[in-house]
């Protein structure tokens, strides 16, 4: 396993990251703007800076093929970027909220992005030709608490949400006359806007932190504040699932999580390291670390056990050793992103988090 | 130190990491604002069930963890009334500085003698498993603390009246 | 009253859609076991106490632990974790870790060390009933005499609770800090 590229951009928290499809461009949220970074050689050096923003900034997607960039902030707005000729250009959306946005992604089709806020509410935001404006539309009526994270289905339809009130939920953000109609699948037939096509709740309840279709599209599998993950294989419409498969970890939460492949799933969150998850419709397990730290994993121990002696006869004696911790990320991972991947298989991954680097993965 | 000591410490530690799960969350009943949601409690939801670590009826530490903050509060050993006063003054000792220790509350929980408040920006600027050192250590030192100034003002108080009747001789 | 302050009144409750309002009983899962009375959970003692006697603790806190009143009211809960409190104490500092490791492997082991992670904090938690009234602040003792000793720790209750923490720490080892996360998250209090 090839060694992890990692970019120590600063030292400030990075909310969220976004690639730019040919990785020449990386975009992260950083306080109250987003900065964008440009490959030279291995490096990544600051190229722009997209400032609007009044208060913190929660996330940045960069859409594959328009290269349109879209924000979103806890001062209620979001904004679409657009490259110009002088410079990004930012296009303020209607978004109607009244309280922090705390999520933002492009659907697969381009043609829509979903908001998450605490105000309760998902705003599907599309572009109206005719005021030459994104718009929204609010998905509103199951959800009682922030949304923490969305992920659209590979049909550009469906939308996965997870919120602080501990439910994982699948609704419909069918937009007439943006969107074509959807294939049937086992998460619905028919799906009128705000059709809710399932419902989640795990037994030690827990804010869900992250959520995610399967390449697929047809399981979905969900991160909660209990530790677990938890995958879900939908029977048919209006029908209890086909499995629900919750597995408990030793570990602190996860807070984001990407499929790779049908069977695999790749988790990293407050333990500071990416994990990887095995399984299928039978079971999953937790099948370890992706960060290769084994080889002096013991001798570590013991040099911290001693220190910690020394630390008890001296009073204040030097922690030098143990202030790095032995992970790659030294804080919590906030975000994991799929960097390279082939019909969902992926083949690198990125992760950002509260540490300022961004570190790019082979699995 | 009693033998007790460790155990007791080792669970604070182990709930400690545990409660420090916490991330950047903007309050989602006043516009605009990103406050400690264990100090708001305006969300019932954002609240987790609180812990509590004893090591014996007089000896606690209280840890309330929250979706953006984490409040843990001390209760320390107090023998006697001599004591009693020592940790009073201590507790005030430190809590007129709270500004200079960044998460030390500036009021201690009720039925607590000191209290800290670790939010989220906290951990992100400070090292997660630093801050737990941070909170253990300190709660080794003060039982030590409290001792050694107990041992010095009753050995002063022996001084004291010594001296005082020293003429009489 | 006519002298009623309106600046004091919290509007936020009145309003049902106010966050402050939140449901709480949605947090709870559909699977929760129906409610248990308290006389339930003393014939659940019972059968732990006989069990304990006959000489097999890891059969008695296997079904102590499987029994847990989620659903039960205030009283029944109260009688299991004396129930659950007399296991642990019944059961030897060098037999901890292999009862442990029985209990909390195999099917339901998970939940199992889930559920007695819960029953360590509520037992800390609870107020150990105090075998002397020695909280004596009174004027007469001044703390300077000599003789009361210096009280080296060990407060009321210091035994119990130092069983529960040794029960915590091999638990910790066994099933990792995820444990305590879920003690925190989970609704179903034991």
């Amino acid at each position: 396993m090839a060694a992890p590229e990692v970019h120590h951009l600063f030292h400030n928290p990075i909310a969220d990251h976004s690639f730019s499809p040919d990785k020449s461009t990386l975009a992260v949220a950083r306080d109250n703007s987003v900065e964008l970074y440009e490959k030279s050689g291995s490096k990544f050096s600051l190229s722009d800076e997209l400032k609007g923003h009044e208060k913190t900034v929660t996330g940045v997607d960069i859409a594959p093929s328009s290269g349109r960039i879209v924000t979103c902030s806890q001062d209620r707005n979001a904004y679409v970027w657009e490259r110009t000729s002088s410079g990004w250009k930012p296009t303020l959306v209607l978004l109607r909220i009244n309280r922090a946005a705390t999520f933002v992604r492009w659907s697969p089709s381009e043609q829509k992005f979903a908001v998450g806020s605490g105000a309760r509410v998902i705003a599907v935001c599309y572009f109206e030709e005719e005021n030459d404006w994104w718009i929204s539309k609010h998905l509103k009526k199951p959800i009682r608490s922030t949304i923490t994270a969305l992920a659209w289905h590979p049909n550009s339809v469906l939308l996965a949400a997870g919120s602080t009130d501990s439910h994982a939920r699948v609704l419909s953000s069918f937009i007439k006359g943006v969107d074509t109609r959807p294939e049937p699948s086992a998460w619905g037939e028919r799906l009128p806007f705000n059709t809710i096509c399932g419902e989640y709740l795990n037994d030690s309840a827990g804010w869900i932190h992250g959520v995610s279709f399967s390449p697929s599209g047809n399981a979905l599998a969900f991160t909660g504040h209990d530790s677990s993950i938890t995958v879900v294989y939908p029977s048919a419409p209006e029908q209890p699932p086909r499995a629900m498969l919750n597995v408990t970890t030793r570990l602190l939460p996860f807070n984001s999580l990407v499929w790779n492949g049908e069977n695999e799933i790749i988790a990293a969150g407050h333990d500071c390291e990416p994990y990887r998850l095995r399984g299928d419709e039978s079971g999953w397990q937790l099948a370890g670390t992706i960060e290769n730290k084994s080889g002096h994993g013991a001798d570590t121990a013991r040099e911290e056990s001693a220190l910690h002696m020394f630390r008890q006869m001296d009073l204040k004696g030097q922690t030098q050793a143990d202030i790095q911790l032995k992970s790659t990320h030294q804080n919590t991972i906030s975000t994991v992103r799929p960097y390279e991947e082939t019909d969902g298989v992926l083949r690198k991954f990125s992760t950002s988090g509260v540490d300022g680097r961004v570190v790019i993965w082979t699995v | 130190m009693s033998t007790s000591l460790r155990p007791y410490l080792q669970c604070v530690r182990s709930s400690l990491s545990a409660a420090l799960a916490i991330s950047n969350f903007a309050s989602q009943t006043s516009e605009r604002h990103n406050v400690p949601e264990i100090e708001a409690a305006s969300s019932p939801e954002l609240l987790l069930n609180p812990l509590v670590i004893s090591r014996n009826s007089d000896e606690r530490t209280f840890i309330e963890p929250s979706v953006n903050s984490v409040r843990v509060s001390l209760k320390v050993k107090q023998a006697d009334e001599i004591e009693h006063i020592l940790v009073h003054k201590f507790a005030r000792f430190l809590t007129q500085r709270a500004d200079a220790f960044l998460i030390l509350r500036r009021k201690p929980v009720e039925g607590y003698d000191i209290s800290f408040l670790i939010t989220n920006f906290h951990t992100e600027a400070m090292l997660k498993h630093k801050i737990v050192d941070f909170v253990i250590e300190f709660m080794e030192e003060v039982d030590k603390e409290i001792s050694e100034m107990k041992l010095f003002l009753n050995a002063r108080a022996r001084f004291v009246a010594e001296s005082f009747l020293t003429p009489f001789d | 009253m006519a002298q009623l302050n309106y600046r004091t009144i919290n509007i936020d409750v009145l309003d049902p859609d106010s966050s402050i309002n939140f449901p709480m009983d949605t947090l709870l899962p559909a699977t929760l076991p129906a409610p248990t009375t308290s006389s339930a959970a003393a014939a659940v003692a019972g059968e732990v106490r006989q069990l304990l006697r006959g000489g097999d603790p890891e059969a008695a806190l296997r079904h102590v632990l499987d029994t847990a009143p989620l659903g039960g009211d205030e009283r029944a809960k109260e009688v299991h974790l004396a129930a659950v409190t007399e296991v642990l104490q019944g059961i030897r500092q060098g037999e901890m870790s292999r009862v442990l490791e029985g209990v909390c492997t195999g099917e339901g082991g998970a939940g199992r060390a889930d559920c007695l992670m819960k029953y360590l904090y509520k037992g800390m938690a609870s107020p150990v009933s105090n075998q002397t009234p020695r909280k004596s602040v009174s004027p007469q003792n001044t703390g300077f005499s000599q003789i009361q000793g210096r009280n080296l720790g060990e407060g009321g209750g210091g035994q119990q609770m130092s069983v529960l923490l040794s029960w915590h720490e091999k638990l910790v080892e066994l099933v990792g800090t995820g444990s305590i996360v879920r003690v925190m998250t989970d609704r179903r209090t034991v």
